[in-house]
């Protein structure tokens, strides 16, 4: 793998990413809506939800949640989604199996660094798209900004995090060689996950002792850290990195054993 | 003597599909049990391509073309066998060999769509690793060659297949490969940029001597380009030889065909002891006959009946391919009588 670290390839990565950035941006609408939909289901869904659970009673103070706590954890989740989960490598499996990696396969550049460029690419959209929806939080009043340290740590982790879900998604993608059709096991494992991750309700409002249980997943790791460090709650950072990092390793090892037998399956369908 | 660029020998891909019966009860019952279905779409299959050569790789649909293709450029890996593009095992897929290879397919795009063509080959030029000064070279020679110098800049989807199919060669040549597949590149176009494309790949060829394999069911194309053919019949070679001799499988005869201005009496005694075959109004006829007769025969009926028009058959490949895919037998006698000479 290393041995391609030249300045050759070095440049062919780099215009992977930015061929990437004008497949993202080709159609004005589209990317104009991917820009401010996230603020606007934020405000729609997230907001409005809280707002009726708590009843107007603002004060109101569930496991040490008052309103205010509560709609700047679920701001800090939103960001999270963003960065660390909003590349789904969704077409990695269709396009196993409808044959469409063939071209991939034959031009001198290995179909991991295409797609992993590629995720790269679609990081620096997500983050442009993460920071124009905090800006317009913000600007309605409702965002507690944390030190500029917390933040610039908690943008860190959030792209680590996000470096793992590269490697579970891509994993669930490339299972296409043997299963062919893999988003009904990605819809789970990402359901799975928005419950246990602290995503849907924050992991303080679990009884203690599934949280006990959780901290031994890569799961709270994934979003109800990352939020706490935002928030400017969490100092001890390294069990976390230490269980994603080697998570990150191991998926990333089976990808390339699973690439390695998959594609000796591969069919090239339809071509 | 020089390497050939392709050597295959008892190269054979099997391919595994499960038999599913119809309906719901039929996909209930796959749950528990895959009836599998082993198919070789390719077995025993041996060539030789050396430097220079153009091969037009033939036959029906479902034959195993498609499948050699792909097993030539890497993309699938053969179950059995030995294979050698350019002396590397291209299921390898070593970086320096995808630098010399290239693959064209007719009904698959390669380009991205949601860009201009230009996107696609600055890209294209990076993984190629061609210089600045060649690139704008090949771009400026083969854009203005196939006449698309002001669609560079258009988004791909917006192309029409023509247009498209140019770009798609365009992109597959900037690296100047040393052996291109090229799997049906004229298939949905029409005649004029059909020839196009074949005039283009001609220049290409004359001006680098590449190898090139070529398939496609356009018997123009093969009759253009190919010197040599080779026809693959349910995953079996069933022909390896020039054009020349290709035609002649069927017997060195040639056809002529005249149309006359009314109805002719088929006894005429011209007609006698020929091979005929007239249409219902008796007004045209096609005559098989050996070469030698041919001038004179045409030349006593021009000037005796009342002729509208005659013509010659072009494309005798085409009659004989034809035979060939209605018969495949012919093949198989042929070759056992070649063997037991």
């Amino acid at each position: 793998m290393f041995k391609d670290l030249t300045l050759t390839n070095i440049g062919k990565w780099w215009i992977t990413i930015q061929i990437s950035w004008v497949k993202h941006t080709a159609y004005r609408l589209n990317f104009f809506l991917q820009i401010i939909g996230p603020a606007l289901v934020f405000f729609f869904v997230k907001y409005n939800l809280w707002a009726s659970i708590y009843a107007g009673d603002s004060e109101q103070i569930i496991r040490g949640f008052n309103f205010e706590k509560m709609i700047n954890y679920h701001i800090w989740a939103f960001v999270v989604a963003l960065v660390a989960q909003g590349h789904g490598s969704w077409n990695l499996a269709e396009d196993i199996r409808l044959g469409r990696i063939s071209s991939y396969l034959i031009y001198p550049f290995n179909f991991w660094e295409f797609h992993t460029a590629s995720w790269l690419s679609f990081q620096v959209i997500q983050m442009i798209i993460a920071a124009f929806t905090l800006g317009i939080i913000s600007y309605f009043g409702l965002l507690i900004f944390p030190s500029f340290d917390y933040f610039l740590i908690g943008v860190a982790y959030t792209l680590f995090i996000s470096l793992f879900w590269f490697t579970l998604q891509y994993l669930t993608g490339v299972m296409a060689f043997w299963l062919e059709e893999t988003w009904i096991l990605r819809v789970m494992l990402n359901t799975v996950a928005y419950f246990l991750s602290g995503a849907i309700i924050p992991l303080d409002l679990y009884p203690k002792w599934i949280v006990d249980i959780l901290n031994y997943t890569p799961f709270p790791y994934l979003t109800y850290y990352p939020i706490k460090i935002f928030m400017g709650e969490l100092t001890n950072l390294s069990l976390g990195l230490y269980i994603i990092s080697f998570w990150t390793i191991v998926f990333a090892i089976i990808n390339h054993l699973v690439w390695k037998k998959g594609i000796k399956l591969y069919t090239a369908a339809g071509m | 003597m020089t390497t050939p660029l392709i050597k295959a020998h008892g190269l054979r891909k099997q391919f595994i599909s499960y038999k599913k019966n119809p309906g719901i009860m039929g996909s209930f019952t796959s749950f528990f049990k895959r009836n599998p279905v082993y198919k070789d779409a390719v077995k025993g299959f041996n060539l030789e391509v050396n430097k220079g050569e153009i091969v037009g790789l033939l036959g029906p649909n479902g034959a195993g073309k498609t499948t050699l293709m792909k097993m030539f450029t890497g993309i699938i890996v053969p179950t059995e066998g030995e294979l050698k593009i350019l002396g590397s095992n291209p299921w390898e897929r070593d970086k320096n060999f995808r630098k010399r290879i290239a693959l064209v397919m007719g009904q698959k795009s390669q380009l991205w769509w949601d860009i201009p063509a230009m996107d696609s080959f600055l890209l294209l030029q990076k993984y190629y690793e061609v210089s600045n000064d060649h690139f704008k070279q090949r771009i400026d020679k083969m854009s203005s060659l196939l006449g698309v110098e002001e669609l560079l800049h258009i988004h791909v989807r917006k192309l029409s297949l023509g247009e498209r199919m140019k770009m798609e060669l365009m992109a597959s040549l900037l690296h100047n490969p040393e052996v291109i597949f090229l799997d049906e590149p004229t298939i949905g176009l029409d005649l004029v940029a059909q020839e196009n494309i074949r005039n283009f790949i001609k220049d290409y060829h004359r001006e680098t001597d590449c190898g090139i394999i070529i398939t496609s069911h356009y018997m123009q194309d093969v009759n253009a380009l190919c010197d040599r053919l080779v026809l693959i019949f349910d995953g079996e070679k069933g022909y390896d030889g020039t054009l020349e001799d290709f035609e002649d499988i069927l017997g060195s005869d040639k056809s002529v065909s005249f149309s006359f201005k009314e109805a002719q009496n088929l006894e005429h005694p011209l007609f006698q002891g020929l091979d005929t075959t007239w249409n219902d109004e008796r007004t045209n006829v096609d005559i098989r006959l050996p070469e030698e007769d041919l001038c004179l025969l045409s030349a006593k009926i021009i000037s005796d009946l009342p002729v509208e028009d005659f013509a010659t058959e072009k494309l005798p490949i085409e009659r004989v391919m034809k035979e060939l895919m209605n018969n495949p037998e012919i093949l198989r006698q042929r070759r056992g009588s070649l063997k037991s000479v």
